[in-house]
């Protein structure tokens, strides 16, 4: 429980460090909250795992520490990307900022490790609370707020789906720590079947699942950008462990009950995901689309219902991070450059700023899933686990919407390379983002190029949960 | 370990420098510079490690596609005398050519200079991986990168439309014979569950390996059809001599088409359990070896006439691997590799001194060229199997190894074809170095930069052979009849030469009509690559042109249909997209809903 007990004094500094500035000098909160997280994560590999704190409720395993470091690298790169962030607001309130991104940063490290419904269902909640406020950070201008409110809104009805559902796994099972739901299923009672379907619900909203989405792409497209970035990893990634939780920790052994639904929700979300991303013309719209079909190939990851399948997913998430991040990050610094945020503004990239375009190319291709690029160990890994599973039908439609994906991914790289500019001058990069894309862009190519390390710390972290 | 690691990192820095830093490519001098330091530190490792043999292979592999159950691939280096000799081949030829191109390619402009070196070092690095390879996929990841630069030197001369043509033909020539070998190598996964050489070695000779893997081993076989240039996939070699001459002595004649009977070696424990493929690997190289024979007869081209002659002798060590004698298959891949890149190099220095690579534009260069002159007709001697130059005991062992595996069908084809080498090696002897016409213009002796490679080349020549002759090699086993056949054939194959092109006692012309079936034939070349062209013409052209109009009319219209759909689809997607939080909602409830009857139906 050390990391989040350091995590809690970092968000005290933080804190107390916005009471003690004013005005612009605020934003020094961001740098704090960045060398903080870098502690945080250096911790993360140097502290021992610990063995289980309150009553068996909370585990750090494998599997936690592996979510974890995710979870903090992702936020360490979104909060050094808001640090470009020009706006005044952004300056003036950076401490209410930085402290909502760390506090539902520590609703997501208590979630990877919980193992209690109700510790889980109140760390769901810690991570997204923030998330909806956050969302709405701009709060002068109408989209924003509009955003912000529908993602509230359908939150919290998925929030009350989510818990509606949890309240019947414990009226079967008769206990709300996992381990004991696991040991008292007897017989396959309609009534779990139920709250199994609709805890997938609440998940499939934060996952963003179809047709769980309809939030993502009005919230992606009025939120600010290095904010959107994160957002569209970080929380998903830890989705995906508090499914792995419950659904494998807590009722692996009865996957039947489950399977049939999560193999139906990621056919439907890689459909939906890649279909609606072909029309899109704004560029973090696609993105948004374009994240929810990865999110439909991490469920086939899922419904594989097998270690490796589950390690998969863990490295997809991974590899979604750098993949993703860097692609909204570049958005933003061409959108800042341009001020849309449309395909048209990405016209003769190559020619004017020749490393950003390579940088995009990266993410595009990783995104897409061509070889030595790291989306393509991803796509084939999960793809392989389920094949492995016999879900033969779901390995043959991914792999057909591949196609579709690479059609959209390359629309844009045929902006950047084929297309002449509409104007000559470079694109001005804020030196923290220009980092962050640089971060991003090494995570692609190394990952890309030797997997190896990665994929064996992922299929250790999920070995146990079998 | 570390200097084969060291060999295989010098050319591959070379070329990451020359083609990540502009400048220095640009340069051209400089990066010919980089380019001959980094493969002279590599000879100097692969030397060094040449000078201590080693028993056991030395394996070392780091996982690289990891899969649950172990690595499904892996990278590394598999080190045994085979690789060992073969490392020191490639880095002294390397290294030699390198040196001589700085003086035969110096009038060109230094960003094509620049260019050429940074080809050659990233061939020289996958050569050197290709050698190290320790399984089958890494073995064709570096096999094609060979055949890319073989491509891209080829057409160096790219503004030439002969050379551009050559670098396509080289190039869909031989990956017609890789679609085999890819093939070939994941069936052989298939069966085995391995690539790795140590893994499939060990499982043969445990006698493991599953039964029926005589068309596993064919399709890997006609990899080797395609790099080796054997017949019938031979056709691209000759026309690769549009590329620089010094490229036609490394990749050409000495190492890259020599991968295919360097695999064969390496491979040789699985090729030993398929006899079946081993005759067909006899009989095939026998006959293109005497079929390259009658067509260098007939060529006027040095350089051509080189070139049948490689295709010819790597017809011999193929038959000598199709025999059960990868020693002596492999033997004469060294020696020959060493005196062919002499042949060519020296063909460069007339070439340049004459201006003209046409045998009948020469004529008594050896008073003009004494040093060209010399190493040529050191390579000559070698090439015929004239006692004791390394040529000759290469070629025995060869002869004797197919006489031993009582391919008698093969052996006959061999042996003619050494009295027709000689022939045709020593017309271009008589022809262009001594003969009666004087060439024009006032031919002289290369530069010191070029001559010091042909000289390091004659000297090894005749080391080789000499050190054999007085030690005795391991695969010289001298069987007195054979000896005797060898050396008279060679000398007859002399002598006729002798007296038709110097003495011309017998004028050419009526030697031509004597055989005039076979000169038209070969004169043609068989027909072959007209044959080739013909198929290219009428039915590829007209599949393409069948295909067009289905890709067009058919495919094209399902497909625009197929993506009219998709995008109408996904624009009537967008819709439920309309912006009302209230229909969100109502998303998510029949979502839910959704699950809820999947969860039922599907139990």
């Amino acid at each position: 429980m050390s990391l989040e007990v350091g995590l809690a004094t970092l968000m005290l500094i933080v804190f107390v460090s916005g009471l003690f500035s004013s005005g612009t000098a605020r934003r020094c909160a961001g740098m704090i909250a960045a060398a903080g997280l870098l502690v945080l994560i250096a911790a993360s590999f140097l502290l021992p795992p610990a063995g289980p704190g309150a009553g068996g409720a909370f585990v750090d395993d494998g599997l936690a520490r592996f979510a974890k470091r995710l979870f903090l690298v992702s936020t360490f790169i979104g909060v050094l990307a808001s640090l470009s962030l020009a706006a005044e607001v952004f300056s003036r309130r950076a401490t209410e900022y930085y402290l909502l991104m760390l506090s539902s940063l520590l609703g997501m490290m208590v979630l990877a490790s919980a193992r209690d419904l109700i510790l889980l269902f109140v760390a769901f909640e810690l991570m997204s609370v923030p998330l909806y406020v956050l969302s709405g950070f701009l709060k002068r201008e109408p989209e924003a707020i509009e955003a912000a409110l529908k993602f509230f809104l359908v939150g919290s009805v998925s929030s009350a789906v989510m818990a509606y559902g949890l309240s019947f796994v414990y009226g079967v099972a008769g206990t709300t720590s996992l381990p004991g739901v696991a040991k008292a299923l007897g017989s396959e009672p309609p009534l779990l079947v139920f709250g199994l379907a609709a805890v997938l619900a609440g998940f499939g909203f934060k996952i963003a699942a179809f047709p769980f989405h309809m939030w993502v792409p009005d919230t992606y497209e009025a939120a600010s950008t290095p904010f959107v970035a994160w957002l569209s990893v970080a929380p998903k990634a830890a989705g995906f462990v508090a499914i792995f939780r419950v659904y494998l920790e807590g009722v692996g052994d009865r996957a039947t009950l489950w399977l049939p639904a999560a193999a139906g929700l990621a056919a439907v979300t890689i459909i939906g995901g890649n279909l609606m991303a072909l029309p899109q013309q704004n560029v973090k719209r696609l993105l948004a689309y374009s994240g929810i079909a990865h999110i439909g190939y991490m469920l086939v990851g899922l419904a594989a219902v097998s270690a490796s399948g589950t390690a998969m997913v863990l490295f997809y998430l991974v590899v979604y991070v750098f993949g993703n991040m860097g692609a909204f990050l570049v958005v933003e610094a061409v959108a800042r450059s341009e001020g849309a945020e449309h395909l048209g503004a990405f016209r003769g990239l190559a020619q004017r700023s020749p490393l950003l375009a390579l940088a995009m190319l990266l993410f595009l291709l990783s995104l897409g899933g061509i070889p030595f690029v790291a989306g393509f160990w991803a796509k084939l890994y999960v793809l392989w686990a389920a094949a492995q599973a016999g879900l033969y039908w779901l390995v043959l439609l991914g792999a057909i919407l591949t196609v579709v994906a690479l059609f959209y991914y390359l629309a844009i790289a045929r902006r950047m390379y084929i297309e002449a500019p509409a104007r000559p001058e470079p694109i001005r990069l804020h030196p923290t983002l220009a980092l962050c894309v640089i971060l991003c862009a090494l995570g692609v190519v190394v990952l890309g190029v030797y997997p190896t390390p990665l994929v064996l710390a992922a299929l250790r972290a999920a070995a146990p949960l079998f | 370990m570390t200097l084969a690691l060291t060999a295989l990192a010098l050319p591959f820095l070379a070329f990451v420098l020359q083609a990540l830093v502009p400048p220095l490519r640009r340069s051209g001098r400089g990066a010919a510079a980089v380019s001959i330091v980094c493969v002279g530190g590599s000879l100097a490792a692969a030397a060094r490690l040449w000078l201590a043999p080693l028993g056991a292979p030395l394996v070392r592999r780091w996982e690289w596609i990891p899969a649950d159950g172990g690595p499904l691939v892996t990278v590394g280096i598999y080190l045994d005398p085979t690789a060992q000799a073969m490392l020191v081949l490639v880095t002294l030829v390397a290294f030699l050519v390198q040196l001589y191109s700085l003086s035969y390619l110096r009038e060109e402009p230094a960003p094509a200079l620049g260019r050429y070196y940074t080809y050659q070092s990233l061939f020289a690095f996958s050569m050197l991986g290709l050698v190290l390879a320790p399984n089958f996929v890494e073995m064709f990841i570096f096999w094609e990168l060979v055949g890319l630069c073989s491509y891209l030197l080829i057409g160096f001369w790219y503004e030439r439309p002969a050379a551009a043509r050559a670098a396509v033909k080289a190039f869909w020539t031989t990956r017609l014979g890789d679609v085999g070998f890819v093939i070939g190598i994941v069936l052989l996964w298939r069966a085995t569950g391995t690539f790795d050489f140590e893994a499939l070695f060990g499982l043969a000779e445990a006698g493991r390996l599953p039964a029926g893997l005589a068309l596993t081993m064919f399709l890997i076989y006609l990899g080797a059809v395609g790099k080796s240039a054997q017949f019938p996939l031979h056709v691209w070699l000759p026309d690769a001599m549009e590329g620089p001459t010094p490229v036609s002595a490394l990749i050409h004649a000495a190492t890259m088409v020599a991968a295919g009977v360097f695999m064969v070696t390496r491979a040789f424990p699985l090729f030993a359990v398929v006899p079946e493929v081993l005759t067909i690997m006899a009989w095939v190289g026998a006959f293109t070896a005497l079929l390259a024979a009658t067509m260098a007869c007939v060529e006027n081209d040095i350089k051509r006439v080189l070139a049948y002659s490689t295709v010819s002798q790597l017809g011999y060590m193929m038959a000598a691997a199709g025999a059960a004698a990868p020693s002596a298959a492999f033997f004469h891949l060294l020696t020959h590799g060493v005196f062919k890149a002499l042949l060519f190099l020296a063909a460069g220095a007339a070439i340049h001194a004459v201006g003209s690579s046409d045998i009948r534009q020469m004529g008594r260069l050896f008073g003009a060229l004494p040093q060209t002159g010399i190493v040529f007709l050191i390579g000559t001697l070698a090439l015929s199997g004239v006692w004791p130059f390394a040529g000759f005991f290469s070629k025995e062992a060869v002869l004797s190894a197919v006489w031993d595996g009582h391919l008698v069908g093969p052996f006959l084809m061999l042996a003619l074809t050494a009295l027709l080498t000689a022939a045709y090696m020593f017309r271009v002897v008589f022809v262009a170095f001594f003969g009666a016409d004087r060439a024009g213009g006032h031919p002289h002796d290369a530069p010191p930069l070029m001559a010091i490679p042909l000289w390091v080349l004659g000297f090894l020549t005749v080391a080789i052979g000499v050190r054999v002759a007085v030690a005795g090699g391991e695969t010289h086993h001298p069987r007195g009849w054979l000896t005797a056949l060898s050396l008279g054939l060679a000398g007859a194959g002399i002598a006729v030469a002798f007296v038709t092109y110097q003495w011309r006692v017998i004028s050419p012309a009526a030697l031509a009509r004597a055989l005039r079936p076979f000169d038209w034939m070969a004169r043609r070349r068989y027909g072959i690559d007209g044959a080739y062209a013909g198929i290219y013409r009428g039915i590829i052209l007209g599949f393409a042109w069948l295909i067009g109009w289905i890709d067009r009319y058919v495919v094209d219209g399902l497909l625009n249909a197929l993506s009219a759909g998709t995008l109408s689809a996904g624009d009537l997607l967008r819709r439920i997209q309309n912006g009302r939080a209230q229909d969100y909602v109502y998303g998510v409830a029949c979502g839910l809903l959704a699950l809820l009857v999947a969860s039922q139906i599907w139990r």
